[in-house]
């Protein structure tokens, strides 16, 4: 393989795992920090691209896209919580029925968009600023690529700095793991929880809304990126955000020379992956804890 | 004494309009399409065009004043969920006929509800030669092109337009992705086409990044790619390759489901130029009275112009209702059977001077195509492009060949 | 003789429904009928792993599709006489395989074991498309051939609730054993089990053998419904409709998952008929649900079986 393939399927495989990073960040912050198992992120990854689309109906601006895909997003997501999610704290089957209730909302949520802007396909536009390419060598790197390669680092550092280094991220991540003790700490731990999983539903509608110009924008598309975020969240470690972006590099590289060297068995490849790694790192790659439980 | 009379006479009257309209049955089709997801556009279409079809043929009357009625159903284009629909279908319904079913997968299964309960099944839409080779059966009736016929005509679009050297290929991962590259494959070879394959690429079914693709195949320096896809990954991967100057650099060759009208109202300026695609219908072409009557009767009806879905949804049930008419009556499945094969029906998508027929032996639909290039055209928002200069390729030129169906049912097992 | 009513309650009414339709249920009953119990075998046995030991496995659709499969393939390649003997060694296989993969799997926790054990039922899904010529691939299995004796749709339905019975009364018999009340001890304190000295890792492996095999003759019965079957039995969205209809029915209860499986099946039939926006509805329903039925649907039943019965409705797993 020469050294000009070597280098374009690299930065190919870098900008597949940006995007899958930006769309897994949303759910390894309500799964690993919120401990709440939402089945129905990639329904809001869909409905932030279709608030995204109607936006830019109106306004013409793909920035003003994003935001409303951003708010809307988070704003149905808080509102789920409030009215459902919360409801069901503290039962004895909490994980349980959690499935079943995210499960719902992708249910609904389905039909409604489906309902409310029909079945047809579609789609939006990279905004103009955006909307060329670079050239380094023979190697064609488009310069929205490099936007979201960038996107992805500022959020991989803001939510490392936020969690890990402000007194709001650590109030989170106690609240998450001892609610009780928090709550009689004069926290008021439900508001907190709404307000994490408003943010992460909202990241994961911001990603439906960035990744909306390379994609279709479909009913039923928020199911076809559930699993790809699990995996990424699964291998990085729960909850750690610089293990997610890892994650995704490694699909993301591992899938691009993939391509090149067994292109028949390419599909499969992030499942074997993440065989793999749970093989040898039964709670992920960066986990803290130790994996192997003496049984 | 007159009085009498005139009211026997008009007991007799009154008798006999209620045995007339006792007579006048309605015929049941079980129609399964699938109705949400990203299958959804082609049920949503499927179903308008049914309901026009339905109203031309029941105005145009049936023998007997018999009605033709259809019921539709989501089958999630899911196998044993369409068997489970196809099967209450017949057995509480009574349907006379199975219709639609997008999904091969799916319709393969309901082919064999079709064959055990002996209930003609119309299929549309779904195009695995297998239904109308190896895994026929004679209940079985297909309205819309294969991809034999779609591949075989790009064969000879590649000869006629010394399209050859090094060809790339790629599609989604599963048979239709297949089966495309396949018969291409063999329609090349029986053409005695020269070429090489430098590479076939395989993504997953709705893979939302094509970029790690995209480097690949332009690393691997086709004159062609020719690609496999449908609905929104033909969107999806149009929108990412354009980004890297993909279309600049090789021919894009999709002569099976590229063009189809949804890809072009989806990417409307967006689209680029010079696209070499074919679909099972063109809203723009040909531009004959009836194709365009259809189209707009379809826009008037659903407020969009209509995906290819609708003109296989269309076209069945003028079939049926012709059927219906030559045997006088929906019972009799032997006969409909024989009035259906060899029929001759006139479609939208037929060009001047040919009629669609289908073949007697094999139940499938014969039907010219046409392979274009993409062209500026707005006449169908909000798409902003359509397939132009269009190259057709004779019906019968495109039915498989018995060597074909040979390969299929020895590599099938069927 | 409260406690032994509620006991043998769920099983007179499970005898009356399923076995009552024998004599009175149309095709499309009866053909429905044949897919709750099948699949509500599936159920309860990937409840022995979640409900029982607090497994979350998002993959046992593998050793249905299995099942599926090696029966199929044997009874296509062998004749329909066949059909029973590949029946019987599905379930082998599947107790071979679970080993393998329990092994692997096992060691893990939670959500770490969830994911493990979906990647390989997705990869047992990618080898089953990509193999075509050996299964088919996606273009399914149709025409399976079944013995004389069971052709047609009732007297299958017969066969399927004869073997569909005798499996759960099994299950049944090992979720009221001494076994099943250490797989219970471990779903409540897998710490409290092992320091009475009891190997939690092998009781583990023997839930998910166990489970396993069930689910694997589940796959088996449902190649002779319709004598058709598709890789998409080994797809996540399978196991995942199998966990939701377990949740759903009731998770705590024995039959509970059998009662989801039938609730979601008729729901999907009458509503699918009705409006194209059933999504919608059923998800309507499934919140509905989840917010008044702690229990499940099963928990419906109690909370009014509690109502009659006079001693306050303390009822534990019948």
């Amino acid at each position: 393989m020469s050294f000009e393939i070597f280098i374009s399927q690299l930065f190919g495989g870098l900008s597949v795992a940006m995007l899958l990073f930006l769309v897994a960040s949303g759910l390894t912050l309500i799964f690993g920090v919120a401990k709440v198992f939402n089945f129905a992120h990639g329904s809001f990854y869909m409905i932030g691209a279709y608030f995204s689309y109607q936006a830019i109906a109106l306004f013409e601006n793909f920035w003003i896209g994003a935001v409303a895909a951003a708010l809307g997003a988070g704003l149905v997501g808080m509102l789920l919580e409030v009215c459902f999610i919360r409801r069901i704290a503290g039962r004895e089957e909490e994980g349980a029925f959690q499935i079943l209730l995210t499960y719902a909302f992708i249910l609904i949520l389905d039909d409604a968009v489906k309902f409310i802007w029909g079945p047809a396909y579609k789609t939006i536009s990279k905004p103009e600023s955006l909307a060329g390419s670079f050239q380094f060598g023979s190697v064609t790197v488009p310069t929205y690529n490099l936007f979201i390669i960038l996107l992805g680092l500022v959020i991989v550092v803001s939510a490392w700095y936020v969690l890990s280094r402000t007194k709001t991220g650590k109030i989170i991540q106690a609240a998450s793991s001892d609610t009780q003790m928090v709550g009689m700490l004069g926290v008021n731990v439900s508001l907190v929880m709404s307000l994490v999983f408003g943010v992460a539903t909202a990241m994961g509608g911001l990603a439906g809304a960035l990744a909306a110009p390379l994609r279709t924008i479909a009913p039923g598309t928020g199911v076809e990126v559930i699993i790809d975020s699990l995996i990424v969240v699964v291998i990085g470690g729960l909850g750690n955000f610089w293990g997610a972006l890892f994650a995704a590099l490694l699909i993301g590289e591992v899938n691009a020379f993939g391509i090149l060297w067994m292109p028949q068995w390419a599909s499969l490849l992030s499942f074997a992956v993440m065989i793999v790694v749970l093989i040898f790192k039964p709670k992920g790659l960066f986990s803290r804890e130790k994996g192997r439980k003496k049984i | 004494m007159k009085r009498k009379t005139v009211s026997i006479l008009a007991a007799l009257l009154v008798s006999l309009t209620s045995v007339a309209s006792f007579a006048a049955e309605t015929v049941k089709i079980g129609a399964l399409y699938p109705m949400s997801g990203r299958g959804g556009l082609y049920g949503q279409d499927s179903e308008a065009a049914i309901k026009i079809a339905l109203a031309e043929v029941n105005a145009k009357g049936l023998p007997g004043g018999r009605k033709l009625e259809a019921i539709v159903t989501d089958d999630q284009s899911k196998p044993a969920l369409a068997v489970t629909l196809a099967k209450r279908y017949i057995t509480e319904d009574k349907v006379k006929f199975l219709y639609g079913v997008v999904s091969s997968g799916a319709a393969l299964a309901v082919t064999e509800v079709s064959k055990e309960y002996k209930t003609i099944f119309v299929g549309s839409d779904h195009a695995a030669t297998d239904l109308t080779a190896n895994a026929f059966q004679k209940y079985y009736f297909r309205v819309s092109n294969n991809t034999y016929q779609s591949m075989a005509a790009g064969a000879m679009y590649m000869q006629d337009t010394k399209m050859g050297g090094k060809i790339a290929y790629i599609g989604p991962d599963y048979a239709y992705g297949r089966d495309q590259i396949a018969e291409l494959k063999y329609s090349l070879g029986k053409l005695g086409v020269k070429y090489e394959m430098v590479g076939e690429f395989w993504p997953k079914l709705y893979e939302p990044d094509y970029t790690s693709y995209i480097t690949a195949i332009i690393k691997a320096k086709p004159d062609v790619l020719v690609s496999g896809f449908w609905g929104g990954d033909t969107v999806a991967f149009i929108k990412q390759a354009k980004a890297y100057g993909l279309f600049d650099k090789m021919k894009y060759f999709h002569p099976d489901g590229g063009g189809n009208y949804e890809v072009f109202s989806t990417l409307g300026a967006e689209c680029p130029e010079g696209l070499i695609m074919s679909a099972r219908h063109h809203n723009n072409w040909p531009e004959t009275k009836e194709n365009k009557e259809f189209v707009e009767k379809f826009h008037k009806a659903t407020g969009r112009y209509p995906s290819y879905a609708a003109e296989g949804a269309y076209a069945g049930i003028l079939v049926i209702a012709e059927a219906i008419r030559k045997v006088g009556n929906a019972d009799d499945t032997e006969a409909l059977i024989k009035a259906m094969e060899g029929m001759k029906i006139k479609l939208p998508e037929d060009p001047a001077g040919f009629t669609s027929y289908i073949d007697p032996k094999t139940h499938q639909m014969a039907q010219a195509q046409a392979i274009g290039v993409t062209v500026k055209n707005d006449k169908f928002p909000p798409a902003k492009f359509a397939l132009g200069n269009m190259k057709v390729y004779a019906a019968d030129k495109l039915m498989p060949t018995q060597e074909y169906i040979d390969i299929l049912t020895k590599s099938k097992k069927k | 003789m409260n406690t032994k009513l509620t006991t043998i309650a769920p099983w007179l009414a499970y005898f009356l429904i399923f076995g009552s339709l024998i004599f009175t249920g149309g095709d499309h009953t009866i053909h429905v009928a044949s897919q709750v119990i099948i699949l509500g075998l599936f159920a309860i046995a990937f409840n022995v792993l979640f409900g029982t030991t607090g497994l979350l496995s998002f993959g046992q659709a593998i050793f249905y599709g299995l099942g599926a499969y090696i029966t199929g393939m044997m009874a296509k390649s062998f004749g329909g006489d066949f059909f029973v003997w590949a029946l019987l060694i599905a379930p082998v296989a599947a107790i071979v395989l679970s080993v393998l993969l329990g092994v692997l799997s096992l060691r893990l926790s939670d959500v770490y074991f969830t994911m493990l054990t979906l990647a390989f039922a997705q990869l047992a899904w990618g080898i089953c498309v990509k193999w075509s010529s050996f299964t088919g691939g996606d273009d399914g299995i149709q025409a399976i051939p079944k013995p004389e004796l069971l052709a047609g749709g009732l007297n299958y339905y017969i066969f399927s609730f004869l073997v569909v019975t005798v499996c759960l009364y099994l299950l049944w018999r090992l979720d009221r054993s001494p076994f099943g009340s250490v797989l219970k001890g471990i779903r409540q304190n897998p710490t409290r089990i092992s320091f009475i000295g009891m190997n939690v890792f092998r009781h583990k492996l023997l839930a998910y053998m166990i489970s396993s095999c069930f689910t694997a003759i589940a796959g088996g019965l449902y190649a002779g419904i319709d004598k058709s079957i598709h890789p998409d039995m080994f797809v996540w969205t399978m196991s995942g409709s199998i966990i939701l209809m377990t949740i759903l029915g009731g998770m705590r209860s024995f039959f509970g998952p059998l009662i989801g499986v039938a609730v979601f099946i008729l729901l999907e039939d009458e509503i699918g008929r009705a409006t194209q926006y059933w999504s919608f509805v059923i998800g309507a329903i499934m919140i509905t649900v989840v917010l008044l039925f702690p229990k499940g649907i099963v928990g419906i039943s109690r909370h009014f079986a509690g109502v009659f019965a006079k001693k306050g409705g303390q009822l534990d797993n019948p």
